[in-house]
């Protein structure tokens, strides 16, 4: 036995200890502890910001989380053992599989955050589509709560299916455009993994307001405890955890990052230069692990209706039809959520020449994903509920998350493109430039699942039952009823106001849209599509189409366990919990100040 | 069980198969630069506030990169539309026509304005379009 085999042997012992003391420590089990063990709640929220069931149904996800858990487990153990074969080395027949299954296992692994209670799925569920999973947190918050109870981010939580699809982010001359990435600003470029779900992945266990572990050699440590680390080892080899962690790291680790303690060290996991590379391969493969799990057919499935559609094996009804033909037609929505149909003008007139309800074009992808990877501002309004506003103060650990308060404005793709707030480094200097042209855009999701609901709740739409989501980068619109009226009516029923502060006689979102939050860069695609009541329902109806879990089941979307809601009118779903935005102080220098300044001042 | 997990693996590695060829399938090849771009309804103004007014045409579709831009050349003055407004919009390569909308920013209340519209490819070549000089007025 080597000396560096005992040292691990030593260290594996004195954690198991350490792990077992904790374990047998009594502990109470309220609510507050079981998110949160040692550290005061945060809360710098005006009441009525966080919702009043949040311990509760963070309780709950939890729960479901840790049985999606138990079922990866079981799909491991099941696993034939992996053989070798030929060179390059293919792990022949289960390969495809192992690797889904340890993306799998990892998403749902609760244990990767400091304090033991967020995994990636605890704001991505599969009833969803991999969105939000809290219906109150989708209505008030729009951020999901971190490790450390209650940071929250700043954004909603994308979906994941398809977003292994995107390209790596690049800017075309010819288009004068950024194409591809991952999250709403397109941060997470693929740049160096070449593959931007992979980077994406790496993004939520070091974000401070997220699972906030304070250094990635934290998952490593984590993941080298964690019971699958076997099956990791087999995929990616059986020397990758031979790293000596310093006696502090589960400490280190246990506090999120922020902390003032840590000052501005970015790797207070103090490991030699090999074993931080060591470490660095092991979170590339945490991403890619992720990836593959993300990009499998159980997430990625292309399996909805309009999937079958395509196939010729169903039919769509009268109005979903007639909604699909609005959505390539006078909606111009596939102008930007590209169906991958044929070249030929297809819709019926006047937008084209087809007749009407006859699709006469062949199809040019057979698996379309309603996006053109690009970004764009489509002048949302500043929605003051967003979490982030609020975190002003300084938390037990002397973080504060936005000093700016609501000096901030997402800037989105232009605030990355300037390494700015909020925002990643960029990786291209060359892209700096392009920033003002970007300001306010972000990326264009995919339709597809943008209606997925658990099993149980009829649709996202009131009365329902319904399952309350939010929609676009800052959650402002709560129903697809609402989201499409945006897209026809921003410029119909403009007033320069902001949220909450619509004109007495008007209704928010129904006949008066809030100015936007950044008006450069402005979109005009949309505005003004002229559709009617009717026609506004009936593209409804056509995205609904677009929900995967219709030629067979879509796994995992079974497990939740809370409740949906009856009552009210898509047309105003969501409108009792809207609050009046404070008087907004001009855009931060920190955010609006910085060079290449935007086209026009932002107020 | 363990069928149903096979039948999930085959069903990822089909999947794998599909996604070779995805991405070139997702990006619709640009309508064909047409030799002519012409106006077909307007321009005219769509709505005017006290500080920003919409102009709206509709045109047939010029074609080139979907990345377009609607633009307008207006001023307080007939004879000198010196200032510009450009707004993004995407083409939609399936479509025979183009509605171009621009928002016109920083205007001043109560004001008569003249202007004449144009359309732009993203790498700001014009689309050559000819338009009459119109008037609005702001709030």
């Amino acid at each position: 036995m080597n000396h560096r085999m005992l040292t691990i042997m030593i260290s594996v012992v004195a954690l198991c200890v350490v792990v077992l003391c904790m374990s047998l420590a009594p502990r109470k089990v309220s609510a507050q502890n079981v998110v949160q063990d040692n550290a005061p709640v945060y809360n710098p929220y005006p009441p009525g910001i966080l919702p009043s069931d949040l311990n509760s149904e963070l309780e709950r996800v939890l729960r479901e989380v840790d049985f999606i858990e138990g079922r990866a487990l079981a799909r491991w153990h099941s696993l034939p053992p992996l053989t070798v074969t030929n060179q390059p080395p293919i792990f022949k027949d289960s390969g495809t599989e192992a690797v889904e299954t340890l993306g799998e296992l990892m998403n749902y692994d609760k244990n990767i955050s400091p304090n033991k209670n967020q995994a990636c799925a605890s704001c991505h569920m599969p009833y969803v589509a991999f969105s939000g999973p809290i219906p109150s947190v989708n209505l008030t918050m729009i951020a999901y709560p971190g490790t450390s109870h209650f940071r929250a981010g700043k954004r909603s939580a994308q979906r994941y299916p398809y977003a292994p699809f995107f390209p790596v982010l690049q800017f075309n001359e010819e288009q004068a455009s950024f194409f591809g990435g991952n999250f709403w600003d397109s941060r997470a470029t693929g740049y160096l993994l070449r593959n931007p779900d992979a980077h994406q992945a790496q993004g939520p266990p070091v974000d401070t307001q997220e699972m906030g572990n304070p250094d990635t050699a934290c998952i490593t440590f984590k993941l080298s405890q964690a019971s699958y680390r076997p099956l990791f080892e087999d995929l990616y080899g059986k020397g990758s955890f031979d790293i000596n962690f310093p006696a502090d790291t589960e400490k280190i680790c246990a506090t999120p990052g922020g902390a003032s303690v840590f000052g501005t060290d970015t790797t207070p996991v103090k490991l030699s230069p090999e074993d931080r590379i060591r470490s660095n391969n092991v979170y590339d493969h945490w991403g890619q692990a992720l990836d593959a799990y993300e990009q499998s057919v159980q997430v990625s499935s292309f399996s909805s209706k309009f999937d079958a559609f395509l196939a010729g094996k169903a039919q769509l009804s009268p109005d979903e039809m007639a909604g699909y033909n609005l959505f390539r037609g006078k909606g111009n929505c596939n102008s930007c959520h590209l169906d991958g149909r044929s070249t030929a003008p297809t819709p019926p007139p006047p937008e084209g020449t087809a007749p009407n309800s006859q699709d006469t074009g062949a199809a040019a992808s057979t698996a379309p994903l309603f996006t053109c990877f690009g970004s764009s501002n489509l002048g949302l309004p500043l929605n003051p509920r967003d979490a982030f506003f609020y975190q002003t103060k300084p938390d037990s650990f002397g973080f504060t998350a936005n000093p700016l308060g609501f000096g901030y404005r997402d800037l989105g793709l232009g605030t990355f493109l300037r390494s700015g707030f909020g925002s990643w480094a960029s990786p291209n200097s060359t892209w700096t430039q392009f920033a003002p042209a970007n300001d306010g855009k972000m990326q264009t999701s995919s339709a597809r699942n943008v209606a997925m609901v658990p099993e149980k709740c009829a649709s996202t739409e009131a009365p329902g039952p319904y399952f309350q989501k939010e929609f676009f980068h800052n959650g402002y619109i709560k129903s697809l009823k609402q989201l499409v009226h945006f897209y026809n009516t921003r410029d119909v029923f403009p007033f320069d106001v902001t949220s909450g502060n619509c004109p007495a006689g008007k209704t928010e979102k129904v006949d008066c849209w809030p100015r936007p939050e950044v008006r450069n860069n402005l979109d005009m695609t949309i505005g003004k599509l002229d559709l009617t009541d009717h026609e506004e329902d009936q593209i409804v109806a056509f995205m609904q189409t677009l929900t995967d879990g219709f030629t067979r089941p879509y796994a995992n979307r079974d497990t939740f366990t809370g409740v949906c809601k009856t009552g009210g009118s898509a047309k105003t779903q969501g409108n009792e919990s809207l609050i009046k935005t404070p008087h907004l102080p001009p855009c931060a220098s920190a955010v609006c100040g910085v060079p290449p300044l935007p086209t026009t001042p932002i107020p | 069980m363990t069928r149903l997990l096979r039948i999930l693996a085959m069903t990822a590695a089909a999947g794998s198969l599909l996604f070779a060829n995805g991405i070139t399938g997702q990006t619709t090849a640009p309508a064909i630069k047409v030799a002519r771009v012409q106006i077909m309804q307007g321009p005219e103004l769509e709505s005017a506030n006290g500080d920003t007014a919409i102009i709206t045409w509709r045109s047939n579709n010029p074609g080139g990169s979907d990345e377009h831009f609607g633009v307008v050349h207006y001023g307080s003055n007939p004879g000198e539309l010196s200032r510009t407004a450009k707004s993004h919009i995407r083409l939609n390569p399936n479509h025979s026509y183009t509605v171009f909308r621009v928002l016109v920013d920083g205007l001043k209340p109560q004001t008569t304005y003249y202007y004449t519209v144009d359309s732009m490819q993203a790498n700001g070549s014009s689309d050559g379009v000819k338009s009459t000089v119109n008037h609005f007025t702001t709030r």
